[in-house]
C-alpha cells in the first residue's frame, strides 16, 4: 500500500483487481480544501484510460513490478512484438497501450520494460534518441531566413520539425517526450 | 562562492581544513588556499544560484511590474488604501487543510516564541478593517507548506487581497470584472476577459455530475451518489466536504466552460470558512473564479458574527490539532480573541483573494508558474 500522494507517473496500481499505470498526475487543493491528486490511469492490456481523484492521504494498492530488458522485434499493426533478452521468450503488447511508440522505437533496439506478472506495464524510452532522416523536403535554394524550418520523417516514421539545413540521411537527436528536434548529430 | 579572509584571521581557517578535506572528497570543488595576505575558501555554488541569466524570464518580470502598477492605479482611483502587513504572525486562522511554515523568534532577554509565515494576510487586514481603515488592498507574499509543487503551485506565492466596504460577494464580482478589464495587457487572451460566466455550485454539480446537492445534504446520501458515479471511496467514513470534493474534482471542475472566466458561487454550507451563510438555502456567500481551467480567486461576503467566528475557531482548531498531533505537523497557535474585533461596528465588507502568479501565467500564455516566478521553488530545491 502507498499513499495516493506518493503516486507518480509510471506508478503501477491495482484498481478493482486490474493493473493500471499512472500516466498523468496533478495535485489539486480545491478552494482551500484538502489536498487531492487527480490521476489519469491506463490499462496496459486494453489501453483503456480511467480518471481517479484521491485524497493524498488515501491508501492505494501499488503492485510489485520488475524490470527486464526486452528487444523490440517489430509491430504487426496491432501488437508490438518483444523478446526477453534473458530467456528469448516472445511477448506481445497491444499497440493501443503505447500510442506513438511505433514511431519512436527502433526494430532491434533493446528497451527496459516494466513487468507485472507476465504483462508489460511500461516501456522505458530514453528521453533523447538519435534518428536517421529517411525523408526530407529539399531546402529551397537561396532560402537563408534564420529560423526557417521544415518537416522530415525519420526511419521509424516520426515526423519532426527541423531547421532547414537538415538533409536526407543525416542523424538528428530528438526529445522523445515532446517530439522536438534538439540537434544534428555528426557522425 | 569565494570567501577571502584578511591575513590577520587567516590562521583561523586552519581548524576548517579537516572539514574541508572531508568535504573535498564529497565535492572536489571545495578548496582552500592561503597566501601571505589572504586565506581563501572556495565552495561550489548551489545549483539554485548557479542558474545562468538566460533562465530568468525578464519579459514576464516586466509584465508583472506592469500589472502591479496598473492594479495599484485602479485601486487608488477607486478609493482603496494600500496596506502592508506582516509576513510573520504569532497566530493564524485555524485552517486544517493549510500547512504552516513555522520559525522561532529568539531573544537573549525576551526568550523565544514560535511565529508563522502567513498563508494569507486575512487576519491582519481584518484587524485594520475593524480599526476603520476603509476599503483596503494588498499584494502579499503567502506561504503554504507541504503543498505539492507543480505547474500551478509554489509554496511561496503572491496574493492580491482586497476588501471592499459596504459590499457583498456579488458587488465584489462586479468589481473584479472591472479590475481585470481595466488592467489586462494589450494582447490579453479573450478567455481571461470579462464578462464572467456565472453559475451556482448546485447548478454546476447538476449539469456535470447529475447530482442534486440540496437532496444530498446528508453525508451518507452523498456517499451513495458518489458510488453510483463510479468513484472509489475509502471504506472509513469521511466528511461531506471530502466526498463532495471527489465529485467536484472528477466530474465538475474538468467540465467547466473555459471560454470566459467562470464564477462558481453559493458554496455548500458544509465547507467551513469565514464566509457568511446564505439565507436562500444550504450555501455560503462565497464564490471562486476559474480562468483557463485554473482556480484564480476566492471571495467571501465576510462573516461578522463574533459568536460564529469563535465557534469556527474552536471547531477548526480542535480538528487541526487532532489531525496534526497524529502526523507531527506544525500546529500554529490560534488567537480566540480575534473574534472580539467583530463588534457591531465592524463594517459590512467583502474580500477577494486572487493568485497573482497564476493570473500572470494565464495572461502571458505561459504554462507553468515556474515561468513567471523569478526564483521558483523547484530551482531552489535544486531540481528545477
Amino acid at each position: 500500500m502507498i499513499k495516493a500522494g506518493q503516486i507518480e507517473k509510471g506508478t503501477a496500481l491495482l484498481i478493482k483487481g486490474q493493473p493500471f499505470v499512472c500516466i498523468e498526475r496533478e495535485f489539486v487543493n480545491p478552494g482551500k480544501g484538502s489536498a487531492f491528486v487527480r490521476l489519469k490511469l491506463k490499462s496496459p492490456s486494453t489501453g483503456q484510460t480511467l480518471s481517479e481523484t484521491m485524497k493524498t492521504q488515501d491508501n492505494a494498492e501499488d503492485i510489485v513490478v520488475r524490470d527486464n530488458d526486452c528487444q523490440y522485434l517489430f509491430n504487426d499493426g496491432e501488437n508490438f512484438h518483444f523478446m526477453l533478452t534473458e530467456t528469448y521468450e516472445q511477448i506481445e503488447v497491444p499497440m493501443a497501450s503505447f500510442p506513438d511508440y511505433q514511431y519512436i522505437m527502433k526494430d532491434g533496439d533493446t528497451y527496459r520494460c516494466t513487468f507485472w506478472e507476465e504483462q508489460i506495464l511500461d516501456i522505458q524510452i530514453p528521453s533523447k534518441v538519435v534518428f536517421t532522416v529517411a525523408e526530407a523536403e529539399e531546402a529551397v535554394k537561396g532560402d537563408t531566413v534564420q529560423g526557417a524550418t521544415k518537416y522530415v520523417t525519420t526511419e521509424t516514421g516520426l515526423k519532426v520539425r527541423v531547421p532547414i539545413f537538415i538533409k536526407l540521411g543525416e542523424k538528428i537527436r530528438v526529445n522523445t517526450e515532446t517530439k522536438e528536434y534538439l540537434e544534428r548529430v555528426n557522425n | 562562492m569565494r570567501i577571502d579572509l584578511p591575513a590577520s584571521i587567516a590562521p583561523s581557517i586552519a581548524p576548517l581544513r579537516g572539514f574541508i578535506h572531508r568535504a573535498h572528497r564529497v565535492h572536489p570543488m571545495i578548496s582552500t588556499c592561503q597566501t601571505s595576505t589572504t586565506a581563501r575558501i572556495v565552495m561550489p555554488m548551489t545549483k539554485a544560484f548557479a542558474i545562468g541569466s538566460s533562465r530568468f524570464n525578464f519579459q514576464a518580470a516586466k509584465q508583472r511590474s506592469r500589472l502591479l502598477k496598473a492594479m495599484r492605479s485602479w485601486f487608488d482611483s477607486h478609493g482603496y488604501l494600500e496596506v502592508d502587513t506582516p509576513l510573520l504572525s504569532p497566530d493564524l486562522i485555524p485552517e486544517p487543510t493549510i500547512h504552516t511554515f513555522a520559525t522561532t523568534f529568539s531573544h537573549e532577554f525576551l526568550g523565544s516564541r514560535e511565529f508563522y509565515l502567513v498563508p494569507s494576510p486575512e487576519v491582519f487586514m481584518k484587524k485594520l478593517l475593524a480599526a476603520g481603515s476603509g476599503s483596503i488592498y494588498q499584494f502579499s507574499h503567502c506561504f503554504r507548506n507541504n503543498e505539492q509543487i507543480g505547474s500551478h503551485h509554489n509554496p511561496e506565492f503572491t496574493m492580491l487581497e482586497y476588501y471592499t466596504l459596504d459590499a457583498d460577494e456579488q458587488d465584489s464580482m462586479a468589481l473584479t470584472e472591472e479590475l481585470l478589464a481595466a488592467t489586462a495587457p494589450k494582447n490579453c487572451p479573450d478567455h481571461l476577459l470579462p464578462p464572467f460566466r456565472k453559475m451556482s455550485m448546485a447548478a454546476a454539480c447538476h449539469a456535470y455530475a447529475g447530482i442534486d446537492l440540496e437532496k444530498n445534504q446528508d453525508v451518507r446520501d452523498l456517499r451513495r451518489a458518489a458510488l453510483r458515479l463510479g468513484l472509489s471511496l475509502p471504506e472509513e467514513p469521511e466528511s461531506w466536504e471530502d466526498t463532495f470534493n471527489r465529485i467536484f474534482l472528477t466530474f465538475v471542475e474538468p467540465s467547466l466552460p473555459q471560454d470566459k472566466p467562470l464564477v462558481l458561487d453559493k458554496y455548500p454550507i458544509q465547507i467551513e470558512c469565514l464566509a457568511a451563510e446564505d439565507e436562500t438555502g444550504p450555501w455560503r456567500k462565497r464564490w471562486e473564479m476559474y480562468a483557463g481551467g485554473v482556480e484564480l480567486a476566492n471571495c467571501y461576503d465576510e462573516m461578522r458574527d463574533a459568536q460564529k467566528i469563535r465557534a469556527y475557531y474552536r471547531k477548526e482548531y480542535a480538528k487541526l490539532s487532532t489531525e496534526r498531533s497524529q502526523n507531527g505537523a506544525v500546529i500554529p497557535d490560534a488567537d480566540l480573541s480575534f473574534a472580539d474585533i467583530f463588534t457591531k461596528d465592524f463594517p459590512r465588507c467583502s474580500g477577494v483573494a486572487m493568485g497573482m502568479d497564476r493570473l500572470l501565467m494565464l495572461q502571458t500564455g505561459i504554462t507553468s508558474l515556474k515561468g513567471v516566478i523569478l526564483f521558483p521553488f523547484p530551482a531552489m530545491l535544486g531540481d528545477g
